[in-house]
């Protein structure tokens, strides 16, 4: 029992999981914004990176760990908040290449003035968790106390925002405020309002993402660090419907197995190929998405 | 138009003829470049505004758009001969771009599909014509761009297809994971392209000997390499461009355009939408493949670095500035690549800024990207835009904010 | 009591409705009347907020409602069922009506169960997303999600618009119970001049934005002018 837990199967099938787990909460987050604002943010790993960045700078006055972790997702939530209100809250109603042009800006404008501040050094957010794998019976098993971190923290996160559309008033407002915006109003809602929760809920998870792959000891943080990231995350949505959150996530948790094996069995090379591919393949059979509610109407 | 309007374009054309020769005077490496890139300008500018008036346009169409590329290639073919090698070399690069970009031009704007992987399309392009140049290395110039144009054009089909079911966001997302892909792709077949170093023209690039007996009489002044590599650009952007031209003016263009706006109405007129979309693809890719091409032309060599992700982002963003979905946006893009670094650096030079922090080695993000942002919020159709949307106001007198798109289109 | 004062809204250089002045008492049900473009639909949508007017004043019980937000037009009790039922077809039934019943002073639960009790096919409905029913379920619908919140007044953009004649008859009957029982002040907007003038008690055609005639509804309907030239009634 230990030798196939301990094999490389299992350790593939775990560590896949785990990085998943990182690209299901960025798809996620891509899932709230697309769901809020019937926009697709393509800043969303840059914004989140610049907010980590900020928290960094507590660490160098010698705050702990969750000082910084709390002062970056504070910033997520300003960033994400502000960047609604400024940049996207003008574009509303225009042509929707607008805004990816927009985000696209914005992202190289966050990316090099992070350079332009910190450097392009990584640099590490040293977690209290270990990220030395645990053993089992002398073998090591692919889980360590930092990938049970991520796992758990993510876990929380996605239930979290799961338990937020579905079961809470404020959910239903949100939803009605991408839906229908005008009808919202004539019902008393608030849509600018909303329309700015969305980005700053959005933000938070994105920020809590980075946040998590910045602690870990094999990345750290550089400006660039989200891109591949964002990148997976996106396919993840892609995948499994830009309007399911369930769907993205579950599509990244497997995304991140399948291209785990890949990297083993294969190269590393492959990875970004395989990815291109699941999507390519996915978004020929289900154009909306593997999970896309597929309902038909009454004309 | 009224005398007051009248009067009033020229003041802008004055305007924007001044700002020409300021810019010409900052981006180029000498006195006698800039003189000559300020007179290549006026007389292009000249020759725009003659070749726009309505009744010339209006009376044989595809002979206007003929002449006016014709006197914009001549022109500046003939100032080629004037301009140092670096300027020359430029010159080529920003035309190069200015290919890929006018491709994307018709995509995005006319067909109203979102592509972020221009970059590694003309990375196709560049690396087909670098590796059938190692492997028959006596094809004709004109030949091998067919060949780079023909991958290119394979290419957009394979990524078009799938694309032709996909919206906006979708499709972005597509053709962006292509762009982050492209470099695994090529170094997963590093055996044919040369892994991280790239490949190398096998022999430089000279002027035939016939063209050179042609100007045999004194100096031959075609000997020089980059002169040489320069004109076929503008010649092949020339020949790219009239195309393009007569592309949006014809049926296949208004098809697209009724595809972007109104679909159900497209298919009720018998239009075929996945057909037209996946054409829409082809065209764009083929074009920035032949933009490729042409850099392995005047580079003499294809390196996988180049073709990044990033390089969408900076064909997106001049794009954006110069003015999607129009023609001379696809110019000004072009020269605003060829000529940014150059601006940025003057500028950088002048305030003092040190060279080597972090902040100037940032600076051309920053500038590109915030200049990104600004355009789309402020001057959503560009450069070109701005002017056209100002010459509309003219000619309309009243109520004109919501002019529809397509009138803005129509001239090429 | 809404009162407007004057109104002119105008898109571009083109006026939907100049100087339109008019009072819908409270309790009763005043009906807006007019050929297409006649500016209904703009009079209603300046009165929610969505659209803000040239000139002019629009108020309720005193209280200045141009220059207000939508949402807080709607928050104070001026509940608008739009043009085409603005129904979310996303959603189902009862998160339609759970939407409308935040604004209630009454929990949500009471206030389902009142619109429920009132409507019973949209308790049968309640799982159904809303784009699975009828064109008369949408409209029974979008007034149950407006009147969840309990408002004191109620505008009604084309109720009828796509209805079979038995259908709109049945909400017409509706509409005059509920302004009874409920006190509403009720604007009433119809291209269908003779089902509207049925139940109203006030009357207003509009003419490419001008108030042509605006007096009881009883002498409104026995006008044979109005009613060949404005209301396409047979004469």
């Amino acid at each position: 029992m230990d030798a196939f837990l301990t094999s490389r199967v299992i350790s593939d099938l775990l560590g896949g999981m785990t990085n998943g787990m990182i690209y299901g909460l960025v798809a996620l987050s891509l899932v709230l914004v697309w769901r809020s604002t019937g926009i697709l943010n393509f800043a969303q790993g840059a914004m989140p990176m610049f907010a980590v960045y900020v928290g960094m700078v507590a660490l160098g006055h010698y705050f702990g760990y969750w000082v910084c972790v709390g002062i970056a997702l504070f910033a997520g939530f300003v960033i994400g908040a502000g960047t609604e209100r400024i940049l996207v809250r003008p574009l509303y109603g225009k042509p929707e290449i607008n805004p990816i042009v927009v985000m696209v800006g914005f992202l190289t404008v966050l990316e090099a003035v992070a350079a332009a501040i910190w450097s392009s050094v990584p640099r590490g957010l040293p977690s209290p968790f270990s990220p030395i794998d645990y053993r089992l019976g002398g073998l090591p098993l692919a889980v360590s106390p930092f990938s049970l971190y991520e796992i758990i923290t993510s876990l929380a996160v996605m239930a979290a925002v799961a338990m937020l559309f579905r079961y809470t008033n404020l959910g239903l407002q949100l939803r009605a405020s991408a839906l229908a915006p005008e009808v919202s109003r004539l019902l008393g809602v608030r849509v600018n309002r909303m329309l700015t929760l969305g980005w700053t809920l959005s933000t938070g998870v994105g920020t809590i993402t980075a946040i998590l792959v910045s602690s870990n000891f094999f990345t750290g943080l550089t400006p660039q660090v989200m891109d591949g990231i964002f990148a997976f995350g996106f396919i993840a949505a892609a995948v499994g419907g830009l309007d399911s959150p369930v769907g993205s996530i579950v599509a990244g948790v497997v995304m991140g197995i399948i291209l785990q094996f890949v990297g083993d069995y294969v190269n590393s090379n492959a990875i970004i190929l395989a990815a291109v591919a699941i999507l390519i393949v996915s978004l020929m059979a289900r154009p909306n998405g593997v999970f896309s509610p597929v309902r038909t109407r009454r004309v | 138009m009224n005398v007051a309007s009248v009067t009033r374009s020229k003041i802008i054309w004055l305007v924007v003829a001044i700002i020409g020769v300021a810019v010409a005077f900052v981006a180029t490496p000498n006195a006698s470049d800039a003189v000559a890139a300020s007179v290549l300008f006026v007389v292009i500018v000249v020759s725009a505004a003659g070749f726009s008036s309505a009744s010339f346009r209006q009376w044989h169409p595809v002979l206007a758009r003929a002449a006016k590329v014709l006197v914009v290639t001549c022109a500046t073919l003939f100032a080629t001969f004037f301009f140092s090698e670096t300027t020359n070399f430029n010159l080529a690069t920003g035309a190069a771009m200015s290919v890929t970009l006018v491709g994307l031009s018709f995509l995005t704007g006319i067909s109203g599909q979102i592509s972020l992987g221009n970059g590694a399309f003309m990375g196709v392009g560049a690396f087909v014509m670098a590796m059938w140049a190692n492997h028959h290395a006596t094809t004709p110039i004109v030949l091998a761009l067919l060949i780079a144009i023909a991958g290119g054009a394979v290419v957009g089909l394979l990524l078009g297809l799938p694309a032709t079911r996909l919206r906006g966001p979708y499709l972005a997302g597509m053709t962006l994971a292509f762009a982050v892909a492209f470099d695994a792709i090529l170094n997963y077949f590093n055996s044919w392209t040369g892994g991280d170093g790239g490949l190398q023209l096998p022999r430089s690039t000279n002027p035939p000997g016939w063209l050179l007996r042609l100007f045999s009489h004194g100096v031959a002044p075609l000997t020089a390499n980059t002169l040489w590599l320069t004109d076929i650009t503008i010649v092949a952007t020339g020949v790219a461009f009239f195309f393009m031209a007569n592309l949006f003016a014809s049926r296949v263009g208004r098809a697209m355009r009724l595809v972007r706006d109104n679909e159900v109405g497209a298919e009720l007129v018998g239009v075929n939408l996945a057909r037209t979309r996946v054409l829409a693809f082809v065209i764009s890719s083929s074009y920035a493949a032949l933009g490729g091409a042409l850099w392995t032309l005047i580079n003499n060599s294809a390196t996988p670095s180049t073709y990044s992700f990033a390089l969408s982002i900076v064909i997106l963003s001049v794009l954006v500035i110069g003015g999607i979905g129009t023609i001379p946006g696809a110019l000004i893009g072009g020269l605003i690549y060829a000529y940014s670094t150059n601006v940025i650096a003057w500028f950088t030079a002048r305030t003092g800024l040190n060279p080597q922090g972090n902040l100037a080695s940032q600076l051309n993000g920053i500038i590109f990207g915030g200049l990104l942002i600004v355009t789309m919020m402020f001057a959503p159709r560009g450069v070109a835009g701005l002017y056209r949307t100002f010459r509309r106001r003219q000619i309309i007198k009243g109520p004109d904010v919501n002019q529809p798109v397509e009138e803005t289109y129509a001239e090429a | 009591m809404i009162r407007v004062s004057n109104l002119t809204v105008a898109y571009g250089a083109v006026k939907a409705l100049t100087d339109v002045s008019f009072e819908a008492p409270t309790g009763a049900i005043t009906a807006v009347l007019g050929a297409n473009g006649a500016g209904k639909t703009t009079l209603l949508r300046t009165l929610s907020g969505l659209k803000a007017p040239l000139a002019g004043s629009i108020t309720r019980d005193d209280v200045e409602l141009v220059g207000m937000r939508t949402e807080n037009i709607a928050r104070l009790g001026i509940a608008h069922v739009p043009e085409g039922r603005g129904v979310i077809g996303e959603f189902t039934v009862e998160e339609n009506l759970r939407l409308g019943a935040l604004n209630a002073k009454v929990s949500a639960k009471d206030s389902l169960a009142t619109q429920y009790e009132r409507f019973p096919i949209l308790g049968e409905r309640r799982r159904q997303h809303a784009d699975q029913l009828s064109g008369g379920e949408r409209q029974i619908l979008s007034m149950a999600r407006a009147l969840i919140a309990q408002p004191t007044s109620l505008l009604l953009d084309e109720p009828s618009l796509g209805l079979a004649p038995l259908i709109t008859a049945q909400i017409m009957a509706t509409i005059k119970e509920l302004c009874a029982s409920d006190g509403l002040t009720v604007i009433l907007v119809e291209q269908n001049a003779s089902s509207a003038l049925r139940i109203a008690d006030r009357a207003i055609v509009l003419n490419v934005g001008h108030v042509v005639a605006y007096d009881s509804a009883a002498v409104v309907a026995a006008d044979e002018k109005l009613r060949q030239y404005y209301l396409g009634m047979a004469v």
